[in-house]
């Protein structure tokens, strides 16, 4: 063996010694694996990167403090780039990585493809993110949901008129002429059926409602119909590209209605205010997830964790989504903290006994668990666009601001 | 009454803008014989160009066209040259996986360097709602509107009365026959392959002012954009510019009247009944005869 031959493969060796030397050190210090299956790359990435940060600081938290069983916790990532990544990545936690729990998943269709498998291994897989109903309205007993859903968020949607927007501008409810608008696939048909649901169930007046495909290029029609039918209230359920499309082209045509109310998406997010222009958006009102700009009162913790986001990550969060993932996933940890072992049952009737009052977690919301795993205390919060900021307006305990309407 | 002028405004506009998108599809169609699935993507390149230039020199938007063209059309260019080059003589499916890869491939590029947040170029004026008559028009829609008209009308001028449009259509009646007549065929493809890049560049410059820019924006228009072209008639410039008036029009009318749901089921209906009785579509001739002589 020449000497070439000798360097060519020390690299190799000393690789081959650093992974002993992590071994060694891993299995002097007791640690236990749980699996964080988000969208990391792909059309996803930015707010699936964004959730998974929330996590990431939730268990940096509990390490600082002793970890959980006296164990450190190690995330192991899985990208769910889509859904079949999404399973054979939950697979890989699994039988590969040996994890004791999956954390996820941020995207609806994700969590529903991969805890399909986590439910046939019995692995207890904890949602913390995704909004649509069937996640858990299929009965896993495995799967735990702590984050609001698409009916929270029409609930809160239409509490906001009567108990808010209502009052504001003097009008009874029943008088008000509000017209629906959603994107068509499932996310925006789901809020728009619960929209109706409830609103017919207040005796509140739908005069209009439209959908259309979120690839849209022109809503100059949506518009022309919803100011023709002299609707006050327009709900939009919406991602960005729809939102910023008919909150320019209303401003353009001049229409103003009472108010717009936007669910999630589009609506939060700064780029879209920007895109929009401070004008045309101050005022839109918005229902989505705990933001920053809460009653700390009301979601004791979210001042730390937007420092310690600073602190590890070197920015501001890009979206309520890491707050909302954090909020869960402190919940989850705490309650498998206080089991005896790692066993899927253990760990289960550990996260059963959670019970959470609201405004005691970051995200403001309570914790307990209901029918289908779903927690019954999660709540989506009201947000307005005020110069340029968006604040919580809704509900009254959580509010940082007024909430304002155009009379 | 205003309101059906409005929604007439409406449908013209957004016939313009479907045009101006749909001409360079028609045209590298129509020589290369080449379904340009990237197309979408070659938007997208263009409007993220347009937004990195005015965001970084802050000029104009419509100034940008000096940087955007030459750009895009090398793309365009490069693409003939090194990817559809190499696939001239195997199944035409081939060519057609290769652009499908190269729109993924862009489409991921975008998301890897820009992130999947919207990015929104400054509109300078350009989103200003100016009356007509008794409804209203965006500056920068009646400007789509003017141009696309002019490029189709410089088009068919350059491809009918110009040496090298002469050539260009040569090369697209007959590629043998072209190539014994002296003319470098593979030269004339690259030439017009990033033509048809160019006129999507144009397409960014005034489409950018008015969309966000994202990485998968390409995907929205490119739909329409086949609709368009298959229906004016594979490789016909003012076939192309027709079927973009009548599906804006059909468009804003029936979001309109039938619901926004619904209108997609007008558009495609209108589709599905011209192929059936013209199947060469509005403007299209047998396959093999110029598609561009009068």
């Amino acid at each position: 063996m020449s000497h070439v031959t000798i360097f060519k493969r020390l690299p190799g060796a000393l690789a081959g010694l650093l992974v002993l030397g992590v071994l060694g050190v891993g299995s002097a210090h007791a640690e236990v694996k749980f699996g964080a299956l988000y969208p990391f790359s792909g059309q996803l990435a930015l707010l699936g990167e964004e959730s998974a940060r929330g996590l990431e600081l939730a268990v940096d938290e509990v390490n600082e403090a002793g970890g959980v069983q006296g164990e450190k916790v190690v995330l192991v990532r899985g990208d769910a780039v889509d859904n079949n990544q999404a399973i054979g990545e939950a697979r890989r936690l699994i039988s590969r990585e040996r994890v004791k729990a999956i954390f996820g998943t941020y995207s609806s269709s994700r969590v529903i493809a991969a805890s399909q498998v986590a439910e046939l291994s019995r692995m207890p897989y904890f949602e913390l993110g995704a909004v649509s109903q069937q996640v858990t309205d299929r009965g896993l007993e495995y799967l735990y949901r702590t984050n609001p859903t698409a009916k929270d968020m029409a609930r809160t949607i239409i509490d906001m008129i009567e108990q808010a927007v209502s009052p504001k501008l003097g009008v009874e409810p029943d008088d008000l002429r509000i017209g629906l608008i959603h994107e068509d696939s499932s996310y925006g048909t789901s809020v728009a059926q619960f929209e109706r649901q409830f609103a017919e169930e207040s005796g509140l007046d739908i005069v209009s409602e439209q959908s259309y495909p979120a690839s849209t290029v022109d809503m100059s029609s949506i518009v022309l119909a919803l100011k023709q039918e002299d609707v006050d209230i327009v709900l939009q359920t919406s991602y960005q590209n729809d939102t910023v499309l008919f909150l320019r082209q209303a401003s353009e045509a001049n229409y103003k209605p009472k108010a717009i109310i936007g669910g999630g998406g589009g609506y939060s997010m700064q780029p879209t205010a920007e895109a929009v222009g401070h004008d045309a958006i101050d005022g839109v009102l918005d229902v989505d997830f705990t933001q920053y700009n809460v009653d700390p009162e009301f979601a004791p913790g979210v001042k730390q964790f937007v420092a310690d986001y600073k602190a590890k990550y070197g920015e501001s969060p890009r979206s309520g989504h890491s707050l909302n993932n954090y909020a869960g996933a402190m919940a989850i940890l705490n309650a498998i903290d206080n089991a005896d072992g790692f066993e899927a049952d253990t760990i289960l009737s550990a996260v059963e006994a959670i019970d959470i009052p609201m405004g005691e977690t970051a995200a403001g919301y309570g914790v307990k668990f209901g029918e289908n795993n779903q927690n019954t205390r999660a709540q989506m919060m009201g947000m307005q666009w005020q110069d340029g900021e968006l604040v919580t307006v809704f509900p009254k305990e959580a509010a940082t601001a007024e909430l304002q309407v155009n009379q | 009454m205003d309101i059906v002028l409005q929604i007439l405004v409406n449908g013209l506009m957004l016939g313009g803008l479907y045009a101006i998108v749909s001409v360079g599809l028609t045209l590298i169609f129509g020589v290369t014989r080449v379904i340009n699935f990237a197309h979408g993507e070659f938007l997208m390149v263009g409007m993220y160009l347009v937004y990195l230039l005015t965001t970084r020199l802050e000029v104009h938007p419509y100034l940008t066209v000096v940087g955007v063209l030459p750009c895009l059309f090398l793309l365009g260019a490069l693409t003939q040259k090194l990817i559809i080059e190499r696939l001239q003589n195997s199944d035409e499916h081939v060519q057609i996986f290769a652009t499908v890869g190269l729109s993924i491939a862009l489409i991921n590029l975008a998301l890897l360097v820009f992130g999947a947040d919207i990015a929104s170029t400054p509109s300078s004026g350009l989103r200003t709602r100016i009356s007509l008559a008794s409804s209203g028009v965006l500056l920068g829609q009646l400007v789509i509107f003017v141009t696309a008209i002019g490029l189709v009308a410089g088009l068919q001028l350059v491809l009918s009365r110009t040496r090298l449009g002469r050539a260009i259509r040569a090369t697209a009646q007959n590629r043998a026959a072209a190539r014994l007549m002296g003319i470098n065929v593979s030269r004339i493809y690259a030439f017009t392959f990033g033509l048809g890049a160019a006129c999507v560049g144009l397409a960014a410059v005034m489409v950018a002012p008015l969309y966000p820019t994202s990485p998968n924006i390409g995907t929205y228009f490119v739909l329409i954009a086949f609709v368009v072209v298959v229906m004016g008639g594979l490789g016909s410039i003012t076939g192309a510019f027709v079927a973009a008036l009548i599906v804006g029009l059909v468009d804003a009318f029936a979001s309109y009247y039938w619901g926004s749901d619904l209108k997609e089921v007008a558009v495609f209906g209108i589709f599905l009944l011209v192929l059936i009785l013209r199947p060469s579509g509005l403007f299209g001739t047998a396959r093999n005869l110029s598609h561009v002589s009068p």
